[in-house]
């Protein structure tokens, strides 16, 4: 195992609110569902939940933050950040 | 000991410190807002460099990852230390992103020889790019990363020894994750080698609640709140332990008070690493 799969797993299990609840009522069938390894599944049904539960609302406040902050970055963008105002 | 201590530069937070430049020694600069910056903003950050020291601090390369970080993203990182010139730069042992997904914050991977092995070429990447090493900085998490084989401190230890990187400890992301997972502070510090910490980072959070499990709470670093009672005991600690001058950074990402109420945190910092640097109990080497 390389541990990239687990990494891209968590991300999505992270960010998709979806898989979250769908991990959750089965941990081990979504964990082999997305092609991880058997100690990678099996470590997965050990989740600390209380954190997945609140790093998840965390990050998502995060990407929310930075939605709301981005900087404009082309000129068109520039340009819609403008008439947004209006 | 020439200590040196500072702030976290924030727009809100740029008049206040010009201003009292006298009782700041450093700034540390998010070297993420200004990848896109137009040449004139790198011309005010370089001017800015020229009036009070400045340090760079990375905040998306996702360095501590089983997967290769992102060459692009170096190469900016590159760009920007060439013109800044900062005393060093920084990044932390987390990842950001994976298989293709922005996690939007720093994670904590799992502790596994195969992230101590990702973690260590891409700090040779990033240092062939840069042309430094950088410093690279333990984070808090609310969650234990799962799949872990390894304790925090012994990965960490670990990526430190084999890298060859400096330390930027920061002391409120382990408290944090010592009171989230039930480990001492002052165990994880004495596993760490000494040697390797350059630099500090402060700052303060605030307890979340589980709506499912109600009766289980984690503290979050979320840089809004007052430095902590425990963590300036840390300070104080790691004031005794660690031989030679450190670099402080007290960082504040919102919720701000007036800027004297920072500068005064600052002092209060200064005055606790004195005294740990005065009870001089150096930590006895061992045999
Ligand atoms: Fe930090």
């Amino acid at each position: 195992m390389n541990g990239e799969n687990l990494e891209a797993f968590l991300a999505r299990l992270y960010v998709d609110e979806n898989l979250r609840e769908r991990f959750l009522a089965n941990p081990q069938a979504e964990a082999e569902r997305a092609g991880l390894s058997s100690e990678e599944s099996a470590a997965l049904t050990q989740i600390d939940r209380v954190g997945l539960e609140l790093a998840a609302d965390s990050f998502a406040r995060k990407r929310l933050y930075k939605e709301l902050h981005a900087r404009p970055q082309t000129f068109l963008e520039r340009i819609k950040a403008v008439l947004r105002k209006f | 000991m020439n200590d040196r201590l500072g702030l976290g530069w924030r727009p809100p937070l740029a008049s206040g410190i010009l201003t009292h430049q006298h009782r700041v020694d450093v700034i540390e600069i998010i070297a993420d807002d200004y990848f896109d910056a137009s040449r004139r903003e790198l011309a005010r950050l370089k001017t800015l460099a020229a009036q009070i020291p400045v340090v760079l601090h990375g905040v998306s390369l996702g360095m501590a990852s089983a997967a290769p970080v992102d060459a692009k993203r170096l190469d900016r990182m590159a760009r920007l230390v060439e013109a800044i010139e900062p005393e060093y730069w920084s990044e932390h042992l987390a990842f950001v992103r994976g298989g293709g997904t922005e996690i939007g914050h720093l994670a904590a991977p799992p502790r596994t020889a195969a992230t101590i092995a990702g973690t260590l070429k891409n700090l040779e990447t990033a240092t062939a790019i840069v042309g430094s090493k950088p410093l690279v900085e333990n984070i808090a998490s609310l969650i234990d990363p799962p799949g872990s084989t390894l304790g925090e401190a012994e990965w960490v230890a670990t990526i430190l020894r084999e890298s060859n990187c400096s330390m930027l400890f920061d002391l409120h992301n382990v408290y944090a994750n010592a009171v989230n997972f039930g480990f001492e502070v002052q165990t994880y510090f004495e596993t760490l080698p000494v040697e390797h910490i350059k630099a500090l980072h402060l700052a303060g959070g605030r307890w979340v609640r589980s709506r499912e499990y109600p009766e289980s709470r984690r503290l979050l670093d979320d840089h809004l709140h007052q430095v902590p009672l425990p963590v300036f005991d840390l300070l104080r600690e790691v004031g005794k332990q660690v031989p030679h001058p450190l670099t402080v950074i007290l960082e504040r990402d919102g919720n701000f008070p007036e800027i004297r109420v920072l500068l005064d945190e600052l002092e209060q910092a200064r005055t606790t690493l004195k005294q740990g640097r005065e009870s001089g109990l150096l930590r006895p080497l061992k045999v």
